[in-house]
């Protein structure tokens, strides 16, 4: 059992500092979307390296997917510090650009919701959750065509594709996108999940899926384990 | 014609003020004044521009002034009749009349154990039999039993499931709006004499998209089809795609539907229509819909309060239906009877409440038994009982007198208790010696037993001809035609489609 106390959540949001890493992790527990960003500019104003600033907020929303995970916070807890820390990470991720470095994540996951389906809940929620783990997430949105993973997985160099489905009828779009990946000779490239209420393992393995959740919290400790180097169970 | 549905004879249960009722109007007026909402499809956009809206073509959101709102509600009738080919299972929608409904699971469940399993066509067939078989149950949800059924393409399970209906039930359905399939539905329950409603439902938060307003388009303009009501469904998640507050989202389901309830008004004047309500709270652990708590009931009260002074007939989406156990056992029936109760006593005119055991993914054939007599011991509380000196007895009374006087010989006991009192088919009732005797058997045990008794007495209201079930099938290869052409089946489907139905009514 993990060990969490609210009092600690309460102390970490009434920090008093002027140091701009801590600011961010302030920020981050506190779910500011304005703060964030300003923070962020300070550690850029300061010559902090902007790697620093996403270490220190991924430190402060795993803190945050603990409490989630022992059942003191909840979704909306998890979804703001999400929304604080990208509207964070866009600054630094800028700067980080800037310098001609690399950024330093667990990995790059593309997600989103398939053609025919306009449900995307479960996946704003796997996107949040996969952004605790440390990964970098790109959200393609609803109604995501084959060839719009395809281009997206060039373009963002991406290890993972996620794609959920709640509709039955929208299920079948995800065999076309694994299709596609292997007809442009991109399969062996990508780790593929799917998940949402339509999809099943069985399904999962018929379309030549590397790993299947039906949930997102399951999909999100799924990816951390196949970018670890594990095989889905 | 025999007593089919229920009336609520004492007036319905009302939760929110007047000055409630107001506000939640006027914030629905001024969302759709000043929020507006989405429509992808050009064609509505035309429309609601032509009749004075305000159109972002850019966005496609239009923006309704509230006078064209309150007009367009008004159109919509009252009541009205949903007719079937066996006239005992005619609806008459509105009032005080209280209707059940047999509702959908993806897929089968063992109702003890709860583990899924994909059902044969065969078991499809049988679960719409158990459903015709029972007599709380009055009309059938849009993909029901099940959705996914072994050998059938998933572009042609909406049709499947429309033609099942159709073969084997009289009782009035719903058609369903995912990738065009109402229109195969709708030309089915035309040729079979049938009534169903043309589902409609928006995408929120305050959006349509276009396979649901093409099902509009379909239910006014095709002439043989103006009959068949609309039914708008909102679906908002409170929490997620709508306000975490009852009065927030109460405010952007009824503008969804009040928008679809304007178009629907424009292209065809005096349309019947529902308001269907399916909000429920997010479940902030996991992310899922948070079904079977009793927030569902409060939004289905203050939903059909509201609805009532516009006039419009409502419609319970599948709040007492679905539940998140996913074996049947003390939360299950504690789920479905709290919402369902609610729901008959603050007025819904059908409620969707048959069978679906896990959410919206699993329904079993047991549960639907069961669920028809929660549904007979819900109808029997809203026909309450009448008072008059018959009833009142008070001469009996006197003849009785007191102990050892008793009223079990009496001929008034004998002509009223079985008016009076409400025998659930199912319910373990048996004294304590006699249920150790017959096996300990609970009301699962029963409901078994009872599916199995319905199904080997199976006998249809009324069959199709042979001239209507060749029409069935000349309107399944007209979907197979029209999904091979948008691509969505292959002509390997297709065959396999054939084989399996082929494997059912042409051995």
């Amino acid at each position: 059992m993990k060990q969490w106390r609210r009092e600690e959540l309460e102390q970490r949001r009434a920090i008093t500092s002027d140091d701009p890493l801590e600011l961010l992790k302030r920020a981050v527990v506190n779910y500011d979307e304005k703060a964030a960003p300003k923070a962020a500019e300070q550690v850029i104003r300061q010559n902090i390296p902007p790697t620093k600033g996403l270490e220190a907020m991924t430190e402060a929303i795993r803190f945050i997917g603990d409490g989630f995970d022992i059942g003191e916070l909840w979704l909306p807890d998890l979804v703001g510090a999400a929304k604080a820390m990208t509207a964070a990470s866009d600054v630094l991720e800028e700067e980080i650009k800037r310098k001609g470095q690399e950024i330093t994540a667990l990995g790059t996951v593309l997600l989103g919701t398939m053609a025919g389906d306009i449900h995307d809940i479960g996946k704003t929620m796997l996107g949040t959750l996969l952004t605790a783990e440390g990964f970098r997430v790109r959200d393609l949105g609803t109604d995501v065509s084959a060839n719009q993973f395809t281009e997206a997985l060039e373009e963002h160099r991406a290890d993972i594709i996620a794609m959920s489905s709640l509709l039955t009828s929208s299920a079948p779009h995800q065999g076309k996108v694994i299709q596609a990946l292997r007809d442009q000779g991109l399969r062996d490239r990508v780790k593929v999940l799917v998940g949402g209420a339509a999809i099943s393992q069985e399904f999962a393995d018929q379309i030549g899926a590397d790993g299947y959740d039906p949930t997102a919290p399951g999909g999100a400790k799924l990816a951390t384990h196949m970018m670890e180097g594990g095989e889905s169970e | 014609m025999t007593e089919f549905g229920f009336k609520r004879n004492f007036p319905p249960l009302e939760i929110l003020s007047e000055g409630d009722v107001k506000d939640i109007h006027k914030g629905i007026l001024d969302t759709l004044e000043n929020t507006g909402i989405r429509f992808e499809s050009e064609k509505a956009l035309e429309i609601l521009g032509d009749y004075g809206c305000e159109i972002d073509s850019e966005k496609n959101v239009v923006k309704f002034p509230p006078f064209l709102v309150e007009e367009s509600l008004s159109k919509a009738p009252s009541s009205f009749r949903l007719h079937s080919r066996n006239p005992d299972d005619e609806l008459i929608i509105g009032g005080d009349s209280v209707y059940f409904e047999g509702s959908v699971g993806m897929r089968a469940a063992d109702p003890r154990t709860g583990e899924r399993f994909t059902p044969t066509l065969e078991e499809d067939i049988q679960g719409v039999k158990v459903l015709d078989s029972l007599d709380n149950i009055h009309s059938l949800v849009s993909y029901c039993p099940y959705n996914e059924i072994q050998g059938i393409p998933d572009a042609l399970r909406y049709t499947l499931n429309a033609a099942v209906r159709f073969m084997h039930s009289t009782k009035v359905a719903r058609t369903a709006s995912v990738s065009g399939s109402g229109q195969f539905s709708m030309k089915m329950a035309h040729l079979c004499g049938m009534g169903i409603d043309a589902n409609v439902e928006p995408a929120p938060p305050l959006t349509f998209y276009k396979d649901a307003i093409e099902n509009l388009f379909f239910a006014c303009e095709v002439r043989e089809y103006q009959d068949f009501p609309i039914r708008f469904g909102d679906g908002d998640v409170m929490g997620a795609t709508a306000p975490a507050t009852f009065a927030g989202s109460l405010v952007t389901s009824s503008a969804e539907i009040a928008a679809g309830i304007v178009l629907t008004q424009l292209v065809q004047p005096g349309k019947p229509v529902y308001a269907g309500h399916f909000v429920y709270p997010q479940n902030m652990k996991y992310g899922h819909p948070g079904f079977g708590g009793i927030e569902y009931g409060l939004q289905q009260a203050a939903f059909n309060q509201i609805w009532r002074k516009c006039g419009i007939p409502t419609y319970d989406a599948g709040g007492p239906s679905y539940v998140l156990s996913k074996n049947i056992g003390y939360q299950t029936g504690a789920s479905k009877m709290q919402n369902l109760m609610v729901s008959a006593l603050s007025g819904s005119h059908v409620i969707v409440i048959a069978g679906a055991l896990f959410a919206e993914l699993t329904w079993a054939p047991e549960l639907a038994v069961l669920d028809n007599d929660i549904c007979g011991s819900v109808g029997r509380f809203i026909k309450g009982f009448t008072v008059n000196n018959d009833t009142l007895a008070l001469d009996l009374i006197d003849q009785v007198g007191q102990i050892p006087g008793t009223y079990l010989d009496k001929a008034h006991t004998r002509e009223w208790w079985q008016k009076e009192f409400y025998q659930p088919k199912v319910w373990d009732d048996t004294p304590y010696d006699l249920w150790v005797e017959r096996g300990r058997k609970n009301a699962l045990d029963f409901a078994h037993e009872r599916v199995e008794e319905l199904l080997s007495t199976y006998e249809s209201a009324a069959l199709l001809t042979e001239k209507q079930q060749e029409g069935i099938e000349e309107i399944l290869q007209e979907a197979i035609d029209h999904y091979q052409a948008k691509e969505m089946l292959t002509e390997d489907e297709a065959q396999q489609f054939w084989n399996t139905w082929n494997s059912v009514y042409h051995q």
